[in-house]
């Protein structure tokens, strides 16, 4: 059993009233913010190659990625700063910053548009069927295409896919690309070894 | 006998964080029975589990609730984590268990200031929350968010403690042991808050057990039962007791909060001076398909965690029982019989959570 006391916080209440607030006058005084502080998604556009793999991995919808249009365009007031999107980039063109965005009286988004390639893209939609056997692939669609002749069947373009758009049997000599589910972030052609596979 | 009259209690009230609605029968000025219910904040965050992949449903898991995230990441992860049969390496078992004290800190220093508010005891509320902050800056620090930290998903966690940061929480733990002193010495001996908690919402030992009570409140009624004995995360390596009072009263649950809060420093001393090296999350391949069943010691007591597989990357079925739920008929039993003006008092002695009771 604790005993009993009066005026056990007057000391301190009595400091308190002598020492300078607790609180930070933000936004008038500054304020230090870690490093590692998630306070709102950044993008480099220039590096995005709208593979859209942000927009599916955001557990609140924040992100939409045309790629026709080539834009990226997040809702701040839906962004829940978990840093998904960040994680999932391939290309490392998003980045979580410190700080935080401006308040807004609307619910505005803020879209970013990919400047325009010198090559601008096709889209072949003939031959969809073509890609059974895997060892050839439409071109000019973005789409990766192994070059058999370069291919040792090693793998490593699948193990890397981040969609596992990719199958390769190692036995059967085979590499099949699962179209629906390639989003043409490029690291399989980044990944092989031989430098078999182009886009 | 007199005469009853019914009060509605909330779901709008100064001392609610949030809003839970009781219909208070009344004779006179003491209450007699006492009809809770909820409503007000349901979100369908269970069934939101159908929609979004298991690996994504970690980050809104954490967000069913500000002041318990963290132990929702760290449930429902561990539960997929199980279903799938991956095991966690032991340096993300330790950081895990980490963050869950610290979060535990917090917690029960935002209860501490809200009961100070609720006896009107301001300057004893702005001192508990001064020194949380100590402990959110922390989180910033460490995870990049002061409430919700998205740092556990599925495999381990994804942020790693250098030897500064871990050097830095042991600082701030320790600076804010010794803060602490004087606020714990006003909660257990200050004439004002002993007169308005002691012996008022009792819960006998065999009520507690009968009702279900979890956490604090089971603990301040006396019974020694933490989940944390079971070992989960680095909690088998680290020397975890519960602890127990006998006096079954507000002041108890005030006590038993307060030695947990020592505790936890403890605890994170402990693991700090543990930690391996190794690496932090393992790949994860595949989805999960089978049900399990997780229990973990939430800062306001056991809280249970189902999920449901089916092989896809969209789980079945998310549970998730909270331990406000399993609070609430103790809490309508403790009313019985006390006076009016000690009804905000009590329902706040339970700690209660309501936005992760409704989910």
């Amino acid at each position: 059993m604790e005993k009993t006391r009066l005026f056990t916080l007057t000391g301190r209440v009595l400091k308190n009233l002598f020492r300078k607030p607790a609180t930070v006058g933000y936004p008038y005084e500054p304020v230090k913010y870690p490093e590692r502080m998630r306070g709102h998604v950044e993008i480099t556009i220039e590096d995005c190659i709208t593979c859209g793999l942000c927009m599916r991995s955001c557990p609140s919808q924040a992100i939409q990625v045309d790629r026709k249009a080539g834009t990226w365009t997040i809702s701040r007031f839906d962004c829940v700063q978990c840093g998904s999107c960040v994680n999932v980039c391939p290309k490392k063109c998003l980045t979580m910053e410190t700080g935080y965005t401006q308040p807004d009286v609307a619910k505005t988004s803020e879209t970013f548009t990919k400047p325009q390639e010198e090559k601008p893209q096709s889209v072949n939609m003939a031959d969809g069927a073509a890609g059974a056997s895997g060892a050839t692939g439409r071109s000019g669609t973005g789409k990766p295409v192994m070059d058999p002749e370069k291919c040792v069947y090693c793998t490593l373009c699948a193990k890397k896919c981040p969609q596992e758009a990719i199958a390769v049997d190692r036995k059967e000599k085979t590499w099949v690309l699962d179209e629906e589910k390639c989003v043409e972030c490029g690291i399989c052609a980044e990944a092989c070894p031989k430098k078999a596979i182009s886009q | 006998m007199a005469k009853r009259s019914i009060v509605p209690f909330g779901p709008q009230h100064p001392v609610l964080p949030e809003p839970v609605h009781l219909d208070l029968v009344l004779e006179d000025e003491t209450v007699v029975g006492a009809v809770p219910s909820i409503g007000y904040v349901h979100r369908g965050l269970e069934k939101l589990v159908e929609k979004r992949d298991y690996k994504q449903y970690a980050y809104i898991a954490e967000r069913i609730c500000g002041i318990c995230s963290c132990g929702h990441g760290l449930g429902y992860c561990m539960a997929v984590e199980n279903v799938m049969g991956i095991e966690v390496s032991d340096r993300a078992k330790y950081l895990r268990t980490i963050w869950i004290e610290m979060s535990r800190v917090h917690s029960h220093l935002l209860w501490l200031g809200l009961l100070a508010d609720a006896m009107g005891f301001e300057s004893l509320f702005m001192e508990s929350w001064r020194l949380r902050e100590k402990i959110l800056d922390m989180f910033d620090e460490t995870t990049g968010g002061r409430i919700i930290h998205s740092v556990n998903q599925v495999g381990g966690v994804q942020k790693d403690m250098d030897s500064t940061m871990l050097n830095d929480v042991l600082h701030a733990v320790d600076d804010l042991q010794k803060e602490m002193k004087p606020i714990i010495d006003t909660f257990l001996q200050d004439y004002t808050v002993q007169s308005r908690l002691k012996g008022t919402g009792i819960l006998k030992r065999e009520d507690a057990i009968s009702m279900g009570a979890v956490g604090p409140m089971l603990r301040a009624s006396g019974e020694p039962y933490d989940v944390r004995m079971l070992g989960y995360a680095a909690y088998g390596d680290l020397s975890v007791e519960p602890i127990i009072s006998t006096e079954c009263d507000s002041y108890a649950r005030c006590e038993v909060r307060l030695k947990e809060l020592l505790q936890s420093f403890d605890l994170i001393r402990e693991a700090i001076g543990k930690i391996p090296e190794g690496p932090v999350s393992v790949p994860v391949k595949g989805n999960p398909s089978g049900e399990y069943f997780v229990r973990i010691e939430q800062p306001r007591g056991e809280a249970i965690y189902y999920i449901k597989g089916n092989g896809t990357k969209y789980l079945d079925r998310f549970r998730l029982r909270t331990p406000t739920t399993s609070n609430i008929p103790p809490m309508v039993e403790m009313l019985k019989g006390c006076q009016l003006a000690d009804v905000p008092l009590l329902i706040l002695t339970i700690d209660p959570c309501v936005s992760c009771t409704e989910r």
